[in-house]
């Protein structure tokens, strides 16, 4: 008698634990509204919802070694993951992941972000600042008819090589930075593109010095929106390289100018040199200002604003390139005076959030590495709603269904059976919400389909039952046998299960480990409820009930 | 008290060559479907590309939606996704290595986006999920996927020959083997695509397959234990037919929930459901059909006791007369599970 006792004792105290576990209590969530961060008191069932059930994304980043090998990329990542990390917590996401996962990979999950373009441009921007002088010495003009000789001299040579290659590769040489590097992956196009211009204008004027025309101040050069591929082509010749001014490199503009009806970008040639980089940087906040539209408004520490005026001393009147991840910020504005610690970037007519995104990863420093995105999973939130509703249908059908099947074939015994399942429902819930563990969409099949397993152990120990009851025993020997010979049976399916998920955890990724997760913690708590739960209820029915002669089961 | 197959007495392995040559025969479809028409479909996750899930306000020209989307991203599938107003687009990723690693793999989203916005406007319709995978992060899942399959056959062998007797542990496991086997048919013979959650839902399916093995096997330890005489055909037929009740109702209860999941989980746990669906049928089979006929072909090559082996060859003999290699009825004389570790 003392036995059962502490039998519903333990029953009792699991289920106000799992109770308590699940009762919606309040938490503190930040978020972020008008761009400013605020704290929230919500709420809810501690029961977190995994990405593809509340909406959100996903990103997996690995260290892009495609333009320079990296020595120690564990290490490189783990700066790296500082700076996401930084980056995404001002980003403003309720509860966002950052996290390290093997040796080679970020793991990035934002939930409930609606912007994914802007979410990937804020984590993979490398935020590299450089401060530039453009060239005065008009280097690029002196250099133009070696460089045209070097182009049609290499485009002959190309054009029967470009014959074979295919046009993938277009994609390839409209990416900027080939043009600093001298990307060997772009070879093919460029050759063949330069084979069909000269095909068309074998006429005089270089190829290249044809494209380019002089622009406003020393430095600057236009080249037609539609010809930019084309440069970025002849540019990344080998030899070409070679053959421009020394000391001098060449950058493209971040953005397009129209003049008249035609749409051009400029090409800045600046001292390879920076006058310093953004390792100064201390401060960064967007503005709107009355002239220049959108600006970013930036702050050197001491040292880095020592330099700047000195730098800039020595260049009153020459212009300044802000560069940013090797693309010209604006157009380079002319100094007019030393400049101190404070400076300001404009934003070329893009709006408030670009310079608010701009000034976020400015703030938050420039990775150490450029970083590619290996993976991205984006789910609406519509779509994680649609599947909450039709999981949790499938849920009430499923329980409905083996409620109706336990309770038409084993009258009370069935409900008996019922009841533990649905503690065991609970229980398993309990147990998700206790480990913190995360509901994904895999997860509630998994639940749904282990609802209709946790009965198995019922129906084994309740048919076990039976058949000691054919052979004429007493309803409580029966009951006794019942459960001592169904437990190995029921043990052993249950390892073997766990085994499963055990194995399905250590080898999937966020859904299916979900998925893993509730199954474990599923059979864990069928296991409890189809052989104590169970068993506790016969307990108690006995001891009210003396000298029963019959069964409902 | 309602009973339903209570105190049969089917003679279930009798029908055990009729039950290999379905088996094998769907199996051999599965395997000339995979010579004719290459492997299985395989999800984003493992082949690396872009899936990008659309709804649109207006169901789309097919035809119009296709011509839009190959000028970005030839090669493209498109399929319908449960109603006309959805559709799935993938992109597979067949670049070459320098290509791939200049992340152009976010780019396919973005062209796509980007045509769709010209064709059917911002406001025409609604990308509900986008998924996009480097080709590395696809092999290496493939191969996480492989080796969790292996994994979970292992890990359940050394279990079952801890738990029982190394001849029930290799009758479980080749019967799991065919579980694999016949699922992958399945899944090829019906093209399922093969994600992620498939994999979960066969490792699933194999768990719940070995399960209903075990509880027969068990039945059948217990009633070798009881009466030492009975050929081990007899005792198999009748653990079976004791346990057929369980083995009902559990199919049943587990039916109930995989239907519903399948009919009302939606889209995207559709090939999660049909797997496990199949897989009820796939464990009230082989556990009946594979496992039983497959423990008997073992005792019959490798008999367990001492005392026995001089009868139990005799039997052999006269039974490999009649049939190669399979066991047939009343074919040798009573094992005695004189070497049976004691387990509890």
């Amino acid at each position: 008698m003392s036995n059962l006792k502490y039998r519903v004792a333990l029953i009792v105290a699991m289920l106000v634990a799992s109770v308590w576990a699940l009762f919606p209590r309040t938490v503190v969530e930040r978020v972020k509204r008008d761009g400013v961060f605020a704290f929230d008191t919500v709420r809810r069932v501690p029961l977190k919802r995994g990405l593809d059930l509340q909406g959100g994304m996903h990103l997996a980043l690995e260290v892009d070694e495609s333009k320079q090998a990296v020595t120690d990329k564990s290490d490189a990542l783990d700066r790296a993951l500082k700076v996401v990390r930084t980056r995404i917590d001002e980003f403003g996401v309720s509860e966002p992941v950052v996290q390290k996962v093997g040796n080679d990979r970020i793991i990035v999950e934002l939930p409930g972000i609606d912007d994914p373009k802007r979410a990937e441009d804020v984590v993979q921007k490398s935020a590299f600042l450089q401060f530039q002088i453009t060239d005065e010495t008009q280097a690029l003009d002196k250099a133009l008819p070696r460089l045209d000789q070097i182009i049609r001299e290499r485009g002959g040579v190309g054009a029967t090589v470009a014959a074979g290659d295919t046009t993938k590769s277009t994609q390839v040489a409209a990416l900027p930075n080939l043009f600093a590097t001298g990307d060997s992956a772009s070879k093919g196009d460029s050759s063949k593109t330069d084979s069909v211009t000269s095909a068309l204008n074998p006429t005089t004027g270089g190829p290249l010095s044809k494209l380019v025309q002089a622009g406003q101040f020393p430095g600057e050069y236009m080249v037609a929106e539609k010809d930019v591929r084309t440069v970025e082509g002849y540019l990344a010749l080998p030899g070409v390289q070679g053959a421009l001014p020394p000391g001098k490199m060449l950058r493209w503009s971040g953005d397009t100018l129209s003049i008249g009806a035609q749409i051009f970008r400029p090409l800045y040639v600046v001292d390879a040199r920076p006058i310093i980089t953004g390792e100064y940087l201390q401060n960064a906040k967007p503005n709107n200002t009355p002239i220049e539209g959108t600006v970013v408004e930036f702050e050197l520490n001491n040292e880095g604003g020592r330099r700047f005026r000195s730098e800039t001393g020595k260049h009153v009147g020459d212009y300044m390139a802000i560069v940013l991840d090797d693309k010209v910020m604006g157009r380079p504005p002319v100094i007019q005076s030393a400049i101190g610690t404070r400076g300001q970037i404009t934003m070329g007519g893009r709006d408030l959030q670009d310079a608010q995104d701009l000034a976020l990863v400015l703030r938050a420093g420039s990775l150490p590495v450029p970083l590619k995105i290996a993976e991205v999973r984006q789910i609406g939130a519509s779509l994680g709603q649609d599947s909450i509703s039709k999981g949790g249908l499938a849920m009430v059908i499923a329980v409905g269904l083996v409620i109706a099947i336990m309770i038409g074939y084993y009258r009370f015994s069935g409900m008996l059976a019922v009841a533990a399942l649905v503690l065991y429902v609970i229980f398993t819930m309990a147990i998700l919400a206790g480990f913190g563990a995360v509901l994904t969409l895999p997860g509630l099949a998994g639940l749904v389909l282990t609802v209709g397993i946790a009965v198995d152990a019922n129906v084994l120990i309740f048919e076990r039952i039976r058949e000691e009851l054919d052979r004429g025993k007493t309803v409580r020997t029966s009951i006794d046998e019942g459960f001592k010979h169904a437990w190995s049976a029921i043990l052993d399916t249950s390892v073997t299960t766990i085994l499963g998920g055990a194995v399905l955890y250590q080898y999937g990724t966020g859904p299916v480990k979900g998925f893993a997760v509730t199954l474990i913690a599923g059979i864990t708590a069928s296991l409890f409820c189809a052989v104590f739960v169970t068993k506790t209820f016969y307990l108690i029915w006995l001891a009210r009930s003396k000298n029963v002669q019959t069964l409902s089961i | 008290m309602i009973r339903i197959f209570h105190n049969t007495s089917f003679d279930f392995i009798k029908w055990w060559r009729q039950a290999a040559i379905a088996t094998i025969a769907f199996m051999v479809l599965g395997l000339a479907s995979f010579a004719w028409s290459g492997g299985v479909n395989y999800s984003i996750e493992f082949t690396g590309g872009t899936l990008v899930q659309l709804e649109f306000t207006q169901p789309p020209n097919v035809a119009e939606l296709r011509s839009a989307i190959d000028a970005v991203a030839p090669g493209s599938e498109i399929t319908q996704y449960g109603t006309n107003l959805e559709y799935t687009v993938r992109a597979r990723e067949e670049r070459t290595e320098a290509e791939a690693t200049t992340s152009a793999t976010e780019g396919v989203a973005k062209s796509i986006r980007g045509a769709l916005d010209a064709k059917y406007t911002a406001t025409g319709y609604t990308v509900k999920r986008v998924e996009s995978v480097g080709p590395k992060v696809g092999s290496e899942l493939r191969r996480g996927a492989m080796i969790a399959m292996a994994l979970v056959s292992l890990v359940t062998l050394l279990y079952l020959a801890f738990r029982f007797e190394w001849r029930f542990g290799a009758a479980a496991v080749l019967s799991t083997a065919h579980d694999v086997l016949v699922t992958f048919a399945f899944i090829k013979l019906f093209q399922i695509e093969v994600s992620l959650v498939v994999v979960g839902a066969i490792l699933t399916l194999l768990g719940y397959s070995g399960n209903d093995t075990i509880i027969i096997f068990d039945r059948v330890r217990e009633n070798l234990k009881k009466s030492r005489k009975e050929p081990l055909y007899d005792t198999l037929n009748r653990s079976i037919n004791e346990t057929l009740p369980r083995s009902i109702l559990t199919h049943t209860t587990t039916l109930g929930a995989t239907l519903a999941l399948l009919l009302f989980a939606g889209e995207v746990l559709r090939p999660f459901a049909w797997v496990m669906t199949f897989g009820v049928f796939v464990a009230t089979f082989s556990s009946i059909y594979v496992a039983g006929p497959l423990l008997l072909w073992i005792e019959r090559k490798f008999p367990r006791a001492v005392t026995d082996k001089a009868h139990a060859s005799a039997a052999q003999v006269k039974a490999e007369s009649k049939v190669e290699g399979k066991p047939e009825r009343p074919s040798r004389p009573a094992s005695r599970p004189t070497q049976r570790p004691a387990t509890r």
